[in-house]
């Protein structure tokens, strides 16, 4: 009924004290309100003067506005519980991501840990506001109720006693059914329900077909079938809010007849009888409202549980074993993998065996066809994945990853397509330092042939880039990557992912031009399937399948005339018949 | 108010639905009106049962149809209420189906500027969510709107009649609730909606930010300053929480207080006026509890109220969507072999400075094989709107066989195979994809298309073969994979001339060769254009094109070009990896 993890949140106890002793107040307010009305009515009822009713109607409307400002109190008692929890689960969220870095985002999703982190919170934020309230309530209300009628006349207390697991017991029942029902239809279901976008999304492609036009007809059908579907269900579904509807509203009926019976017997007089009579909504109004917000309570424990599972992945330890230095590379530096076995689940590893080593300002080139693992590997030398088992060490210090606070302080990473933040493009260039001046932002812009851009710009440096604003081309995205490297120069280790692959071949070439000068005096991984760059390289390593299967000198590896020559050929193709 | 009739000013989307739907509209209102009529009904039926029993009537037949009454009323509230719910859903369902049917044919009239990038992608999602919020603004603000004033009617009518002035009164009163506090509601919802958009957006954009570029932050080391950076959106977020949340209390507080006063005025005038006699007094217990089970639905009324602002977003946009409908011009059609030409053309585009098509003229014969290159962003993409009539010349012509490309959109599917970056595959079966080029097509020739792009050994074994479900954009397919079932449904289309709009810009060269051999195989008596980014299997082809600002500046085969042209021989030899020292 209410998640344990709940009480695990500070101050929960104190707020759940503060709320019991409130809702007791407010039970108490509920009887009291029912027995005055009653009075009043009673004595109209007797066909007393007017003048009678003042009394007993005056405090009815005291308690009545009582009991609604204890509901305005709960609520501005539970706030700022709420409030502080939810924020501080952003907070902590936002710091465990940063903890666990991109490898959590590449397994969940970019939009599922948007979404989590924006509506996720959100519906937490209701679930917390009345969970807490509702369980409550239910505990107490209906008890202090069903105490007070017994008081009055045991029968009927007995009655409302034994309908209410009756009640829940139906409730359950079909919504056990309802829910294995609408299991085996989810499938189905789905795909229905996506079946638009679906849709939208390859319209151009249908007008591409001809079919744009007939394709009208199929989305109405598939949209009525999913009308069809969706009523079957709901029957179902909606029967076990019919079984609590019923129950109690039917209590009430049987209660009033009993009553009435009662009357004419003679075993009981007008007053108890009107103060049961108004009571016993109250006696179910708990239960009701539980079973109303029963999906936002669902929805809110979910999103809890999506939440309180990233907030308990073991961040990696050991990220300080590396000895900080500035830079952290310099040219008598060693890096070494020996047996270095990676994989994105435990029992299936993508790389496999790696061996090899660099030392100083080499140029690694890293080929492969795709899916033989070049950029698990970037991802290993950058840290965002840690090894199964094998050996690494960076300059003499044996680490069990590089997820090193030390190496991540000393390489620029370029993926295909660098992220820009939705920041300007001074705060972009200098993402890795900050406190740089102007001066030397322009500079490094400007030696990653940016100038020319940056003069065409409407604010220069201060223009807004990124998500929404103004659109970069994807050159130019790889440029302002470039530059983060000359901006700061304690970065001396370059890791290249495909930085190329999508960008034609002048742009490219320019591209070229502005790199090859800060490949000196760096150690470069450069993973590419683009020939031509393998000719700048002084190092290969080849990989296929996830296997490293020849590294050497280009010259070494043309010699030897094994998988780099046959790969090489196999990628250029044949030459014109000039 | 001035913003709601605005909005309905010229509304194609919701009005006309009310009207289609008239007859299970009324039956939607009526049985939520009896829910709560039986809800009221009962317990006013209670009251004056125990009341009269009270009495002692000598026989129990005297009560017998108040005995009755109440198990009618408390089995009919239920029922209703089921029945309410359930034909109400199957409504708005059915609106949901015209409704997609409708945003369907507005989006395909002017799929002109919509590619398959991110952005339309969003937009396509916006849409379809805006169905979803009409849907809710049906079930939750409008039903229970006019349910709740049918209610209030019914109440203030059924007083009037007694006593005319008391029912005035409850008028006002009433009408605190049911319209005063939903007026109030939107108000400040509508106030306080601009700032929480923005603050949401902003909040968006951070996360957003934040998890892409989680990698980078890691490397930046600036632990710190990435925290720092959340902490104004995440208290932005939570003051305006907190900003709904007081003004939601303090309003259902000023709603009980109301319907408080309600209670007790009733009270008082069922005691000045039912007090003649026993059998008139039976009546003020009856009244005096009757109001109360109003309360629930009085209340909604202004929580649903509240998310208008969210619905009328949603309504103008949908409207917006059929305002610019494009003209089209009359259609004709032409007859096979067609010859392309490009004569003169210009562009802008509409809006923009900057001429992206300066003077283009061109000619494609039946058979011939072109392929355009150019840096990004110089007009090869508008050379390939302008050619299949998605956007007009600002000047000059295309034309086929000498009738203008706008003409021809009728038989556009006839004449153009399209291939592009990211061909889309429907979230269905390979069969039924394939078959979308030809809906005619038999079985034998959907599996002789899947064998001529060499994928029949890889679906045969598949456990489901022809059967396998693609899933969402043909995941379970790769890059490759996906462009060949699409060249195999090009096939099936079997149009004149193809344009290949940079199909292998995500496949890694192998892969890419072997793609390449495949379509200039199968599509060998076809035309094709084909828009490339690098050079590899340019040998295909018989004319190579460099575009560069708008214009062409490097022309002639593969061969002459390698042969005459420095620059054309230093990208070819970079291309495949060769040193040009």
């Amino acid at each position: 009924m209410i998640d344990q993890r709940v009480f695990k949140f500070p101050g929960v106890r104190r707020l759940t004290l503060w709320l019991g002793l409130l809702t007791l107040v407010q039970a108490v307010l509920v009887i009291l309100q029912a027995k005055y009305l009653s009075v009043a009515i009673v004595h109209l009822w007797k066909m007393q003067p007017i003048g009678t009713i003042v009394v007993p109607l005056a405090l009815f409307g005291v308690v009545f506005l009582g009991r609604h400002l204890v509901t305005l109190a709960k609520n501005w008692v539970t706030y700022p519980f709420v409030e502080t929890t939810t924020k501080q689960l952003r907070k902590r969220f936002m710091a465990k991501l940063f903890d666990l870095g991109p490898s959590v985002v590449a397994q969940q999703g970019t939009g599922n840990v948007v979404t989590m982190g924006l509506e996720g919170i959100d519906k937490i934020q209701t679930y917390l506001m009345m969970i807490i309230g509702k369980v409550l309530d239910l505990s107490i209300t209906p008890w202090l109720v069903l105490l007070y009628i017994a008081t009055i006349q045991w029968k009927e207390a007995l009655f409302l006693l034994v309908i209410y697991p009756l009640i829940i017991l139906f409730m359950v029942i079909l919504g056990l059914a309802a829910q294995a029902k609408a299991d085996r239809q989810y499938a189905g279901y789905q795909r229905l329900s996506n079946h638009f976008v679906d849709t939208l999304r390859g319209l151009p492609t249908l007008k591409q077909l001809g079919l744009n036009e007939t394709y009208a007809g199929n989305v109405y059908e598939v949209s009525e079938d999913y009308r069809k579907k969706t009523m079957a269900t709901l029957t179902i579904a909606m029967t076990s809010t019919f079984a609590l509807d019923f129950f109690t509203t039917l209590s009430i009926a049987i209660i009033a007849v009993f009553l009435g019976v009662g009357l004419m017997d003679n075993t009981i007089q007008l007053l108890p009888a009107l103060i049961i009579l108004t009571l016993a909504p109250d006696y179910f109004a708990p239960i009701r409202n539980f079973a109303n917000d029963y999906h936002a309570t669902l929805n809110g424990k979910n999103a809890l549980t999506a939440v309180l599972d990233i907030l308990s992945r073991p961040t990696p330890t050991d990220r300080k074993l590396l000895a900080t230095s500035d830079p952290v590379w310099t040219p008598e530096d060693g890096l070494s993998l020996q047996h270095v076995n990676v994989g994105y689940d435990a029992d299936h590893a993508t790389l496999q065996d790696i061996n090899f080593q660099v030392k100083g300002f080499q140029k690694v080139g890293i080929i492969g066809a795709s899916g033989s693992g070049k950029s698990t590997l970037i991802n290993t030398l950058s840290g965002f994945l840690s090894p199964q088992d094998g050996q690494i060490t960076v300059r003499g210090t044996q680490v069990p990853h590089l997820d090193q606070q030390a190496w991540q302080r000393s390489f620029v990473y370029i993926p295909q397509a660098p992220y820009l933040f939705h920041a300007s493009l001074r705060d972009n260039l200098a993402f890795y330092t900050p406190d740089a001046t102007d001066e030397a932002v322009r500079k490094a812009a400007d030696r990653a042939g940016l100038s020319d851009w940056i003069a065409t710009l409407p604010d220069g440096l201060a223009t807004q880039i990124g998500e929404g604003a103004r659109g970069v081309s994807g050159g130019q995205a790889q440029r302002i990557a470039l530059a983060r490297a000359f901006l700061d120069d304690s970065r001396r280790v370059l890791l290249f992912d495909e930085p190329t692959a999508h960008l034609d071949i002048e742009t490219e070439i320019e591209l070229k031009q502005a790199m090859l000068p800060v490949f000196d005096h760096h150690l470069v991984f450069f993973a590419t399937h683009r020939l031509h760059w393998m000719n700048e390289m002084d190092y290969i390593l080849v990989l296929d399948h996830g296997r490293l299967v020849e590294q050497g000198t280009p010259a070494e590896l043309q010699a030897k005339n094994g998988a780099y020559v046959r790969l090489r050929s196999e990628m250029a193709g044949e030459a014109p018949e000039a | 108010m001035k913003g709601f009739f605005k909005t309905f000013e010229h509304d194609h989307w919701v009005m006309p639905y009310l009207k289609k739907y008239r007859g299970l509209l009324t039956l939607v209102l009526f049985l939520g009106f009896m829910t709560f009529f039986c809800g009221g009904a009962l317990m006013f039926n209670s009251g004056y049962l125990i009341s009269r029993a009270a009495t002692h009537p000598f026989n129990i037949l005297m009560i017998y149809v108040p005995i009755v009454l109440a198990r009618a009323f408390g089995i009919g509230r239920p029922a209703f209420r089921y029945a309410e719910r359930l034909t109400s859903h199957n409504w708005v369902l059915r609106i949901v189906s015209d409704f997609r049917k409708r945003l369907y044919q507005s989006v395909e009239k002017q799929a002109v500027a919509i590619r398959q990038t991110h952005q339309t992608g969003d937009v396509l999602s916006i849409l379809a969510e805006d169905i979803d919020h009409i849907e809710n603004l049906y079930l939750r603000t409008v039903f229970p709107l006019v349910i709740g004033w049918l209610l209030y009617l019914f109440i203030v009518i059924g007083i009037g009649y007694f006593n005319w002035a008391f029912g005035l009164l409850m008028l006002l009163l009433l009408g605190v609730i049911v319209v005063v506090m939903p007026l109030l509601s939107v108000a400040v919802n509508g106030r306080r909606e601009f700032q929480a958009r923005q603050i949401q957006r902003r909040f968006y954009t951070q996360l957003t930010d934040a998890v892409l570029g989680l990698g980078d932050w890691l490397i930046s080391g600036r632990r710190q300053d990435f925290l720092q950076r959340q902490d104004q959106p995440i208290d932005d977020i939570a003051a305006l929480r907190r900003g709904d949340h007081y003004f939601q209390w303090w309003r259902n507080l000023a709603i009980q207080v109301v319907f408080g006063a309600a209670v007790i005025l009733l009270v008082w005038w069922a005691g000045v006026t039912f007090t003649h006699n026993q059998a008139e007094s039976n009546w003020v217990a009856a009244f005096g509890l009757a109001l109360f089970p109003t309360i629930e639905p009085f209340a909604d009324m202004s929580q649903g109220v509240s998310e208008w602002p969210v619905y009328r977003d949603s309504i103008d946009r949908v409207n917006r969507l059929d305002e610019h409908e494009p003209v089209k011009a009359p259609q004709r059609t032409i007859d096979l072999p067609a010859t392309l030409a490009v004569d003169r053309v210009q562009f802008t585009y509409p809006g923009a400075q900057r001429q992206v098509i300066q003077d283009l003229s061109l000619t494609v014969k039946p058979g011939e094989k072109l392929a355009l290159l150019g840096p990004s962003g110089t007009g090869k993409s508008t050379l390939l709107k302008l050619i299949l009539g998605d956007e007009a010349p600002t000047s000059g012509q295309v034309t086929l066989n000498g009738v203008p490309i706008a003409q021809l959109q009728d038989q556009r599917a006839q004449l153009f195979g399209v291939l592009d970056q990211q061909p889309y595959l429907f979230n269905t079966t390979v069969m039924n994809n394939v078959r979308l080029g030809n809906l005619n097509a038999t079985d034998e020739q959907v599996h002789a298309a899947i064998k001529a792009v060499e994928l029949d050994q890889l679906i045969g074994n598949l456990p489901d073969g022809y059967n396998t479900q693609v899933q969402e954009a043909g995941s379970r397919f790769s890059g490759g994979e996906r462009q060949r079932l699409s060249l195999a449904r090009i096939l099936l289309q079997d149009a004149p001339i193809i344009i290949l709009d940079e199909p292998t810009v995500s496949l890694d060269p192998i892969t890419e060769k072997h793609l390449l051999d495949t379509v200039f195989d199968v599509l060998h008596d076809k035309t094709i254009i084909w828009v490339t980014h690098h050079l590899a299997g340019i040998e295909h082809v018989n004319q190579v094109r460099f575009i560069e600002h708008g214009h062409f500046d490097m022309q002639g085969t593969p061969q002459e070009l390698y042969r005459d042209n420095a620059r054309f021989r230093a990208l070819y030899d970079l291309d495949r990896g060769e040193t040009t020292k």
